[in-house]
């Protein structure tokens, strides 16, 4: 390795996984500089091909948005690994790498011969990761998850939301998501363990247990006799959306009377009501009615710098659109124009560190089994004739 | 766990200097801490974790202690500090001293990684900066966990988990529909930045096991926040179409959502990704012949009709427990999940059996569970969790034993205040 290569830039990884969380595993390993190769059901793909959205909200296996941001920067192959000639390539193929990723039900890879105990004789030092709902083991194992389940039994929902209606979700797939976060650390911990070891092992990332760790307070308050509650948010409406004014924690003592100055009602500088945080946090809504028409006069991201610049720890609420026109990112050249041969030219966000202040690596998804014949024909040595065959009988 | 495991553990070689305070920072060192790594936690008396709480805190102060009694010593028994600095020792050191600085610098080169979350100029400012320390020690991990990157315009805002879902556009999706954004209410860009964190660490620290290359990391949590946003951005970057809260609906999926069950505030998630799995439910929920009306057929057919369909399951699930509801539609094949509170997950019969919770005795915050890793290894074990440290704790064994300080020197320090075990303000 040299120091302009990616920190993983002599490791090969096979992405058997499909959805969300997996995917999103291996993606980030091949922003790191690893070959991903991702292996795919022939004809139909990876589920998240069909989950869109699509450009002009035309479908299209090869433009689903999913699929695209999930499966950056990796090779497409194809093979049907439930017929027994496609797993026995996979076992070939499994030999060769460092690292594998699959997010099939418990029990699924070991029936088709292609469990961890299966691939370890023939590779000791493979990291193997399996990320499933629930783990490998346990009572729920065979359950099912999503989304919106795992953020339910992961006790992260609970007290979202309005007391008089029903627990809410985070947003978008944001736990499908801090699952594949989370797969990405625990194969990197395996991988570090067999660099320095020697042998590889077994990664059981479960999406409940992920979501768990993420609850950071349920349990605790819980437990410590302080239960949780849905609460009404204390966003307060600007001119053009919502802001936090962010007067309650983290404020340094003189910052009050800045603000109180800022928003022409000097006389409050001294109001015992608001002239500490304590108080500001116990009389809240009343600040937040007082500042109310401060805020409604003017646009959410000016407020934002105004009162960051009182050293505040205000915020606003960003939509898509706000972020690509966010001077701060647009600084840090997060958003990549990247093209793609059906999907065309769109923008993509991109990843969130840099090592050495050099970036990860982006480039887009393949197409359905686009690296077929590279792996197949000259990684593999498959003649043309065998590829033939296999393509008729529908494995690749 | 077999004990072979617990004999092998992954980063039981590394020592890690830990400046991180609040929660993104705290969760990574907890984690490599659960992994075997010897993480040291510095704050100071003037100066402690503000997860600690306030020294003594006033009859407002709304940190959470156990039995809501703030006790002798509030800064150690606080609910916050409790839950994310277990598996670490604690070590005060006053950083705007010259003295204090001396010590860190003496520190960095006894450690593997020095992992920081200050407002992003901070570590410049005090002369402990990369660029400093990587000096004295070449092969240095330096993690810089930062709201907005180490770069910027607005490198030195202020944030914490909760602005970081309103200014990375989590909170814009987040909500019912049609109404105001909420937050989380746990913060979650800090936990999930915090396990993030660890698998870039793990990266810099094999390819410095290879070459021995030190790294400077830098890690936006916005910009963390902001990638989960992915098919949204290429929606906007397709459609221009800019995505608002939906509540606990998905664009495909017909049902989903979240329904009330027997006891108070009590509910289950469902969700129907597939025909077969609306199958499962009609049977389910003892209305097979549901599954063959037209009119509930398709996801689109049912998302027409949903008011109706809703009534339905509501009418089928108010009357049991939610445990029992995601018992009975997942042997049906059906996604279901119990809407679990703080005290229920604790408790969980599946989370128990993978031995997730560890019961720990915390020497001032007496009995509790917690959360341990979202993963699990075949061969890699982890620790039992080591309680979080009283305030300066540690001074001795990271003083004395690692940096050979005589106890003259150490009781010099104590009486400039350069170190200590009661915070400024305890008197």
């Amino acid at each position: 390795m040299t120091e302009q290569d990616g920190v993983l830039s002599d490791i090969t990884v096979l992405d058997l996984s499909e959805g969300v969380s997996g995917p999103l595993c291996a993606k980030l390993l091949a922003g790191m500089g690893a070959e991903v190769i991702k292996v795919e059901r022939p004809h139909v793909g990876d589920e998240s091909r069909n989950a869109g959205p699509f450009p002009n909200d035309d479908p299209h296996p090869e433009a689903s948005a999913a699929y695209l941001f999930l499966n950056m920067g990796k090779k497409g192959i194809t093979l049907d690994i439930e017929a027994d000639t496609g797993s026995s390539i996979l076992r070939r193929l499994a030999r060769d790498v460092d690292i594998l990723i699959e997010s099939h039900a418990p029990g699924v890879m070991e029936s088709r011969a292609l469990g961890y105990s299966d691939l370890e004789p023939n590779n000791p030092g493979l990291v193997y990761t399996s990320i499933t709902p629930f783990g490998q083991t346990g009572p729920y194992r065979d359950y099912k998850g999503g989304d919106l389940i795992i953020q339910a039994v992961g006790a992260l929902m609970h007290p979202i939301g309005l007391p008089n209606k029903e627990p809410i979700k985070v947003g978008g797939s944001a736990a499908l998501h801090s699952v594949g976060m989370s797969a990405f650390s625990g194969t990197m911990m395996a991988l570090y363990v067999r660099d320095v070891e020697g042998y590889g092992q077994h990664v059981d990332v479960s999406a409940m247990q992920t979501v768990t760790v993420t609850q950071i307070h349920a349990s605790i308050h819980h437990q410590f006799g302080r239960i949780p509650t849905r609460r009404e948010s204390t966003l307060v409406e600007a001119a053009d959306g919502w802001v936090n004014p962010g007067l309650e924690i983290g404020v340094q003592e003189d910052t009050w009377k800045k603000v109180c100055d800022l928003i022409g009602l000097p006389e409050l500088a001294d109001d015992q009501a608001f002239n500490t945080r304590e108080a500001r946090r116990t009389n809240q809504q009343d600040l937040l009615a007082i500042i109310g028409n401060w805020v409604a006069s003017q646009p959410k991201e000016q407020i934002y710098h105004t009162l960051q610049g009182l050293r505040t720890i205000a915020g606003y609420v960003a939509t898509v659109k706000d972020l690509r026109n966010s001077e701060q990112l647009q600084y840090r050249e997060f958003f990549k124009t990247i093209d793609h041969p059906v999907a065309g030219k769109a923008v993509y966000p991109g990843v969130p560190f840099s090592i050495d202040n050099n970036p990860m690596t982006q480039s887009r998804a393949p197409l359905l089994g686009e690296h077929n014949l590279e792996i197949y024909r000259d990684r593999l040595g498959y003649s043309g004739e065998e590829l033939g065959r296999l393509r008729s009988t529908g494995i690749v | 766990m077999n004990d072979l495991r617990m004999n092998n553990l992954a980063l039981k070689d590394l020592r890690i200097l830990d400046l991180t305070q609040v929660a993104v920072g705290p969760y990574t060192t907890f984690l490599l801490g659960f992994m075997g790594a010897e993480v040291i936690k510095v704050e100071s008396t003037s100066r402690m974790d503000i997860s600690r709480g306030q020294a003594r805190p006033t009859p407002q102060g709304y940190r959470v202690y156990p039995d809501n009694d703030p006790g002798e010593r509030p800064w150690n028994r606080a609910g916050h500090h409790i839950h994310r600095n277990p598996n670490k020792l604690s070590l005060t050191l006053d950083l705007s001293t010259e003295r204090g600085k001396e010590l860190l610098k003496k520190l960095a080169t006894l450690c593997d990684v020095l992992i920081e979350n200050f407002r992003a100029s901070v570590m410049d400012r005090l002369g402990l900066g990369y660029e400093v320390l990587s000096q004295i020690n070449p092969q240095l991990i330096y993690l810089k966990i930062s709201s907005q990157g180490a770069t910027g315009p607005e490198k030195d805002y202020g944030s914490l988990g909760s602005t970081l879902e309103q200014t990375a556009g989590l909170a814009s999706v987040t909500g019912y529909e049609d109404r105001k954004p909420l937050m989380t209410n746990e913060t979650y860009p800090d936990p999930v930045g915090g396990i993030f964190n660890v698998g870039v660490l793990l990266g810099t620290l094999r390819r410095r096991h290879k070459t021995g290359q030190g790294a400077f990391i830098d890690f936006s949590q916005r910009e963390m926040t902001a990638s989960m946003l992915g098919q949204e951005f290429l929606d906007f970057s397709f459609n221009a179409r800019v995505a608002g809260p939906m509540g606990n609906r998905h664009p495909i999926f017909e049902p989903q959502g979240v329904y009330p069950c027997q006891g108070d505030d009590m509910w289950v998630a469902i969700s129907v990704r597939s025909e077969e799995e609306w199958v499962g439910l009609c049977d389910a929920i003892g209305m097979p012949q549901l599954a063959r009306n037209p009119r509930f057929e398709t996801a689109l057919a049912r998302r027409r009709n949903r008011d109706e369909l809703e009534r339905f399951l509501t009418n089928w699930t108010r009357e049991q427990d939610h445990y029992d509801v995601m018992h009975t539609l997942q042997k049906n094949g059906v996604p279901a999940g119990a809407v679990l509170k703080g005290g229920e997950i604790i408790n969980d019969p599946h989370l128990e059996e993978r031995g997730f919770w560890d019961e720990v005795h915390h020497p001032e915050a007496g009995f509790y569970k917690q959360v341990t890793t979202p993963w699990e290894f075949s061969k890699s074990g982890r620790i039992q969790t080591t309680p979080a440290p009283n305030l300066g704790e540690h001074n001795e064994y990271v003083l004395s034993d690692l940096l050979g300080m005589t106890s003259q020197e150490l009781y010099d320090l104590e009486e400039k205040g350069v170190i200590g075990t009661f915070p400024i303000g305890a008197e």
